[in-house]
């Protein structure tokens, strides 16, 4: 078992009347990844300003490496992107992030080889108010990088990056957390954030309502159609692993399921001339989708 | 808190202040150049021991030396604030109170420079009649002086927006400084005036400067700015609290 590096317990917040937090648990062990996805407005920036020090949550526990995040000890090796960020357009690529490495005691040069990780070599010696919105999200990677970071926390982080720039961003990600740094991440790339991540956590309304492994929770959650040519009749198909309907579509086999690996699996040792197969159905998006939908069904009924 | 946090926090906000054009035309180069017109008008010998142009390094001193420390500091911080940078360094280990430390302590090199900048001027028109050591003190006692002006600075900074600041602060500070005495002096200006001039901060900041240069007591001056900067620190306080809400 991993060391736990976030552990929060019963996390409460509210702003006003509005309860934006509503007894959340959550822990990241070392070299975990915790996707945090959710619609706007779930609560996400909230959880991630109370787990950075942010925000004093209203009620609950929470700790980094057991130690309390208001505390600027306990974020000397966090590393934060944040949704919204902003920076002194005075100062270059190369200082603010030489000089963010210093304030969490590293050395500043720290700085070149970071910002050649992410890409921003080239940049170095620009003016950070003169980079553009997908090279301000490079430039808060490299921030939070510098810190040789045990913990990143990642609000957004793929926002107005283009397709080749968040590949590069899921596999820098990717090897971090294989390096055994705990990631909590919030994103609307599910598909995306489901690649890399370990476990997934949905929140809805401020609760937790569903969190495990990716595909656990899409075929836990979401029915997948089975396309197949097979030699199976009817009775056989049924009694297939998973299997909630089944139909045919000119000729072809159009089934449900509940478990779509095990059916298939199931399927080819019972049937080896199977042709044709395909497996579609609910993506991690569509999952979540459903979720948070029933989710607000539930409160509203 | 390491020297070296310290460091990297002073140099951002030294390059805040000589990277940003605005910021070097109206707390550096305005204030010299006025220097440099009344100085070269009236900057001849006076009635006392020493010339006008002496007498302005402590008075009109005053005010280039308190435009840096209470413009910087303040829109320095209303715009951190707007951008999002504050919000950003609060996740850093740096503690809020040694950013803050930092954009005062970078106005003041900056505030020596544009004093001594005026001294220059000075020396370059024959006016300037007093020795070193009177010279450092007197720049000594302005840059404490504008202490509790960096603090008005930063209250207005948590208060107002990056572009309302300026307007603001100059609100405040040119009228106390003209009737304080720091652009022309205490006795040309109307009675009604010189009477109010010992309630305003910049009067004690200019007489505590002359006060050193004539070798006259100021102990008056001292007490009314200690208790200027523990208004401007309470109001300080009160106004980066309700920003935090
Ligand atoms: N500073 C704030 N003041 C009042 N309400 C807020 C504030 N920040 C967020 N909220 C509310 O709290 C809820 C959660 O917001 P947020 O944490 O930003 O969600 P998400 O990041 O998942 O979109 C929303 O209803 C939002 O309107
Ligand atoms: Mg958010």
């Amino acid at each position: 078992m991993a060391d736990t590096v976030v552990n929060i317990a019963g996390l409460e917040h509210r702003y006003g009347t509005t309860q934006a937090l509503r007894s959340v648990d959550l822990t990241v062990a070392s070299g975990e990844c915790v996707a945090l996805l959710g619609p706007n407005g779930a609560g996400k920036t909230t959880l991630v300003n109370a787990l950075t020090g942010v925000l004093q949550p209203t009620a609950g526990h929470v700790d980094i490496d057991g130690g309390d995040p208001r505390r600027a000890q306990t974020r000397m090796r966090l590393g934060v992107m944040h949704q919204i960020a902003g920076f002194p357009r005075t100062l270059k690529v190369t200082e603010l992030v030489s000089g963010w490495a210093v304030r969490s005691g590293q050395p500043a040069s720290a700085a070149a080889p970071v910002l050649a990780e992410v890409g921003l070599s080239d940049l170095a010696a620009r003016r950070v108010d003169k980079l553009s919105g997908g090279q301000q999200q490079r430039l808060q990677l490299a921030m939070a990088l510098v810190v040789d970071p045990t913990l990143l926390v990642l609000d957004e982080p793929t926002l107005g990056l283009d397709i080749d720039a968040r590949r590069g961003f899921w596999r820098t990600i990717a090897e971090h957390r294989d390096r055994g740094v705990a990631v909590l991440l919030t994103t609307h790339q599910v598909e995306e954030a489901a690649a890399v991540a370990d476990r997934v956590v949905v929140l809805s309304d401020g609760q937790v309502i569903a969190s495990g492994h990716p595909a656990e929770l899409t075929s836990r959650l979401a029915d997948r159609t089975i396309l197949a040519r097979t030699a199976l009749d009817g009775d056989a198909l049924r009694a297939l692993p998973g299997i909630v309907d089944i139909t045919y579509e000119a000729g072809r086999l159009r089934a449900t399921s509940r478990q779509a690996e095990a059916t298939v699996r199931a399927l080819l040792d019972a049937d080896p001339t199977v042709s044709d197969l395909r497996v579609e159905g609910a993506s991690l998006e569509e999952a979540v989708v459903s979720l948070t939908a029933n989710a607000y069904e539930e409160v509203a009924a | 808190m390491t020297p070296q946090i310290l460091a990297v926090e002073v140099r951002d906000e030294l390059y805040g202040i000589i990277r940003e054009p605005a910021a070097v035309f109206f707390s550096i180069a305005m204030p010299v150049g006025f220097f440099a017109l009344f100085a070269g008008l009236f900057g001849g010998p006076s009635d006392g021991p020493v010339s006008n142009a002496t007498m302005m390094l402590a008075s009109f001193g005053a005010f280039g030396v308190i435009s840096v420390a209470l413009l910087n500091p303040g829109i320095g911080v209303a715009e951190d604030r707007e951008r999002g940078w504050l919000r950003v360094k609060r996740v850093s280990p740096v503690p809020v109170s040694t950013t803050l430390a930092a954009k005062v302590a970078a106005s003041l090199p900056v505030a020596f420079g544009v004093y001594a900048a005026m001294s220059v001027t000075a020396v370059a028109m024959g006016t300037f009649d007093t020795d070193l050591g009177t010279w450092l003190a007197i720049a000594g006692v302005l840059l404490l002086g504008s202490l509790p002006f960096a603090l008005l600075g930063l209250a207005v900074g948590f208060s107002a927006s990056g572009r309302a600041a300026p307007a603001i602060i100059n609100a405040i500070f040119l009228p106390m400084a003209i009737a304080g005495g720091l652009w022309m002096p205490i006795e040309a200006l109307p009675q009604i005036v010189q009477q109010i001039a010992p309630a305003l901060p910049t009067y004690h900041v200019s007489q505590l400067g002359l006060g050193v240069l004539l070798g006259e007591p100021v102990l008056d001056h001292v007490v009314a700015l200690l208790a200027t900067t523990a208004v401007t620190a309470a109001a300080a306080a009160t106004a980066y609290r309700s920003s935090r809400r």
